[in-house]
């Protein structure tokens, strides 16, 4: 009993000792650092609405910027999740088209506009998902058990996957699309795009798991030190490689989500996502070297990319420039956030000397 | 041959301190050419400071360092314990990294090749010459090195700890081409814990005790023990080192371990560990008890044996499997697998245990971890600012009392430890003791693997290891003296 006591004496005098201290923590630490990325937000935005009447109406934005901006979401989380784990999926890119052309392949043949089995889709979605989840255990077992290094095996399996995509549909255009996945990319709720829906309800889900649940902080303890992580206890090798299923798994889904914006499948499906992918998670802090970033910063990234994107777009820039303007905003993005911490490590030395 | 009154190194009358720590009191030492003089002292009598102010590191307070006649830019080579070859290139562009010959500014392969071969066939290495670093046996690799500092020309060449990593015939190898340098005209400084080796390679020696030199003179007529002896000091000697807790010697066992077998490194060991017991794990580099301790972790699969605790048999050797079976422990580089330095130090704490603070499938919840937080960092007393700032931003102490505190989060019923005061401060280190202690009072099985002889003045028992086995066993009361002895073989 005397025990019991002394532990609430403890918990309280930590309480009193540290809540201003923590409230300090709260305002200064990683729960801002996410947020970074709202300021430059808000600047775009207000040159988006002094250069276009049409930006900043409800329309434009839920409509032109979140729900297109939906599968670019999806795989930046499933690429964020990776590269906090301090693994790396290239692949990912070339999954979100394979899996759409193995769907199309397995139920095609005759009008659907390109080679297929002409399988019902009952037959058609295990087989697609067994293929999928395949890949991400492949690709998990190579990095995690031959212990390749995982640039290499997933920019290997990029270039496999994006071939075996054109072999597979011979380079056609299938246009055999279920109606539910043309609901997704028609659908409203409650007057919203169901892509907008999808947008704010994966990144919520996603950025609560990380934050909360074990497995997320398995995650960032793997990615921040994994001999840490193996000596608290976490399965590290399996971990990973469940990691890889859940990005191709994500791939696929963001395909889906592709697929039903164009409401048919070209064989370029998600071509050049991945250097998107990289910059929006970059861009919203997500640390290369893994354990560093979380999911509110990845969706910032994507958000700001994404009202960036639709500026140009509606200012009319022709569309050959808009890759180099991105390029030119992302390079200025990361050296500005580099000075800022530079400055923040020369203001604590000077605290420190003082 | 060349003006034999001068000497390779004179150290004159160097005092050294840092803070109010004095660390050198008027230290001298000799090199003459051609000789090799091995510098001893236990951990933290002054050698690492002799050593970074005989290299320049830093400045002496008073006194002076003389190189021969050249003057201090021929001073000295060092060929410290950590490789420093890159481990794709050839032995001879290792040896000339940096400094190669060029022919119209161009690298000049064949001179290079050639003359890798010449500094090479000294040591009966010429055939290695081409070969990538990497393919080669260690004790290749430290010769090259030495080549390395050699080619620069150095006054006199430092050995850190040569032989670590090196096996039994590996060592000898060394020990013959070392010899054959030295014949050649090599000085050498040379430092190592393993008493034995000093008397294969060396023939004067200084030993350092507290920033002072005990003994200074030739290593004929002299012993293992003789040296012991200086390094340890009469005081440490009579001083009763041990204060362990008490404890009832007929309690139950609590970790049995029986045959343990780590690849090639360790073998046969039998040991039990019964409730209430602190057990100590010595040795020298290499001897073997880190690695039964990391073996018990489960840090290395590819042991073999029996391990129970607690009346459960472990499966297999696997960190999960361990901690499911009642082991808690801590690794032995903090810094290498002790905590996440981003995570908070309520979260690194509490990592093995985080699916217990929710409820069913729930999140975790701050107010569990905080509690059990709270709970655990009381115990090891760990200041940080709040339970939330991040465990890298802590001082080397506290950061140490968070891994302890996480070994002990899962309320094991043995503790294993590697080096548990490695790095932190007096004060740090008592406290740990202090919680040690109270830990192994509660009924808790203590192991503790350290390269710190202060490690196991909390011990009841000692276990030696040499080369792989168990040496000798000391039980407490025993001192320094007898400590040190049985750990270098005697």
């Amino acid at each position: 009993m005397p025990i019991v006591v002394d532990h609430g004496k403890e918990t309280d005098g930590h309480a009193t000792a540290t809540s201003p201290t923590h409230l300090k923590a709260l305002l200064r630490g990683r729960n801002l650092k996410g947020l970074a990325l709202v300021p430059a937000i808000v600047i775009v935005g207000i040159v988006g609405s002094v250069t276009s009447p049409a930006f900043a109406t409800p329309y434009n934005i839920f409509d032109n910027i979140l729900a297109f901006s939906a599968a670019l979401g999806v795989l930046v989380i499933a690429e964020s999740i990776l590269l906090i784990g301090g693994l790396i999926d290239l692949s990912l890119q070339s999954t979100v088209g394979f899996s759409v052309i193995v769907f199309c392949y397995l139920m095609g043949g005759g009008t659907s506009g390109g080679p297929g089995l002409g399988l019902p889709i009952e037959f058609a979605i295990p087989i697609t998902l067994g293929v999928v989840v395949f890949i991400g255990l492949f690709n998990g077992f190579v990095v995690s058990v031959l212990k390749l290094n995982s640039f290499i095996v997933t920019l290997a399996m990029l270039i496999l996957l994006q071939g075996l995509t054109l072999g597979l549909s011979n380079g056609q255009t299938y246009t055999n699309i279920p109606d539910f996945i043309l609901f997704l990319g028609t659908g409203r709720v409650l007057g919203i795009p169901v892509q907008a829906v999808i947008f704010i309800a994966v990144f919520s889900v996603a950025g609560l798991f990380m934050s909360y649940w074990p497995t997320g902080r398995a995650i960032y303890a793997m990615g921040g030190s994994h001999a840490a992580a193996q000596a608290a206890g976490i399965k590290t090798g399996r971990l990973a490689i469940g990691l890889f299923v859940f990005g191709s798994l994500m791939a696929m889904f963001a395909g889906v989500l592709l697929l039903s914006q164009v409401a048919s499948a070209p064989s370029t499906l998600g071509r050049n996502m991945i250097f998107t992918v990289f910059a929006a998670a970059v861009l919203g802090g997500i640390d290369l070297n893994g354990g560093r970033g979380t999911i509110l910063g990845a969706a910032l990234g994507v958000l700001l990319l994404a009202i960036i994107q639709n500026i140009l777009i509606l200012s009319s820039v022709p569309s050959f420039w808009i890759d180099a303007v991105y390029g030119a905003i992302i390079v200025a993005a990361l050296t500005a956030g580099r000075l800022r911490t530079l400055r923040d490590v020369l203001i604590r030395r000077q605290h420190i000397s003082s | 041959m060349n003006a034999p009154n001068f000497p390779a190194v004179r150290v004159n009358g160097v005092s050294k301190a840092f803070g109010r720590n004095r660390a050198l009191d008027k230290v001298s030492l000799t090199i003459e050419k051609g000789s090799s003089l091995a510098l001893l002292g236990r951990n933290g009598a002054g050698k690492s400071t002799l050593i970074s102010i005989i290299t320049g590191i830093h400045p002496p307070d008073a006194g002076t360092v003389e190189f021969g006649s050249r003057g201090r830019s021929a001073g000295v080579e060092c060929v410290f314990q950590r490789s420093t070859l890159v481990p794709a290139l050839t032995a001879a562009e290792n040896i000339m990294l940096n400094n190669y010959p060029k022919r119209g500014g161009m690298v000049d392969w064949k001179r290079l090749s050639r003359r890798g071969r010449d500094i090479l066939a000294d040591w009966d290495c010429a055939n290695i010459v081409d070969a990538p670093v990497e393919t080669l046996a260690p004790v290749e690799r430290k010769i090259i090195e030495i080549c390395r500092a050699l080619s620069r020309n150095p006054s006199v060449l430092l050995l850190d700890e040569p032989t670590a990593g090196l096996d039994f015939a590996g060592g000898q190898r060394l020990f013959k081409w070392i010899r054959e340098a030295r014949d050649r005209g090599v000085s050498l400084l040379y430092v190592s814990h393993h008493l034995e080796e000093i008397f294969e390679v060396c023939d004067q020696t200084t030993v350092l005790r507290d920033g002072r030199v005990v003994l200074d003179r030739a290593l004929d007529g002299m012993s293992i023990r003789d040296l012991v002896e200086a390094m340890v000091g009469d005081a440490r000697r009579a001083e009763q080192v041990s204060a362990p807790p008490a404890f009832a010697p007929r309690s139950l066992p609590v970790l049995t371990v029986e045959s343990l077998t780590v690849d090639t490194r360790v073998s046969e060991i039998d040991l039990k560990v019964r409730q209430g017991e602190c057990v100590g794990l010595a040795g020298l580099e290499g001897a073997g008890h880190m690695q039964v301790v990391q073996a018990l972790c489960g840090l290395v699969p590819v042991a073999s044996g029996s391990v129970v605790v607690d009346g459960r048999k472990l499966r297999r050797f696997d960190v999960a499997e361990g901690m499911k079976c009642g082991i808690g422990f801590i690794p032995e580089d903090r810094h290498e697998g002790g905590y996440v330095p981003e995570m908070s130090v309520a979260e690194n704490a509490t990592l093995p245990i985080m699916r217990r603070l929710r409820r069913s499938f729930g999140p975790v919840r701050q107010s569990l971890r905080e509690r059990e937080y709270a709970r655990l960092g009381g115990e090891w007393s760990i200041k940080a600012a709040s339970p939330r700032q991040p465990a890298g931003e802590l001082s080397g102490g506290n950061q140490q009392k968070v891994v302890l505190a996480r070994a002990m989060s899962t309320d094991p019923k043995a503790i294993l430890l590697m080096n548990p005061t490695a790095g932190v401060d007096i004060a740090a280190k008592q406290s740990i003791y202090q919680t040690i202690k109270a830990r192994a009072e509660v009924g808790k099985a203590v192991l503790i693997a350290s390269s710190d002889d202060d490690d196991f003045s909390i011990c009841h028992r000692v276990i030696v290891m040499v080369r792989g086995k168990i040496h000798k066993e000391l039980v407490a009361p025993f001192s320094g003296h007898e400590l040190a002895m049985a750990i270098q073989g005697e």
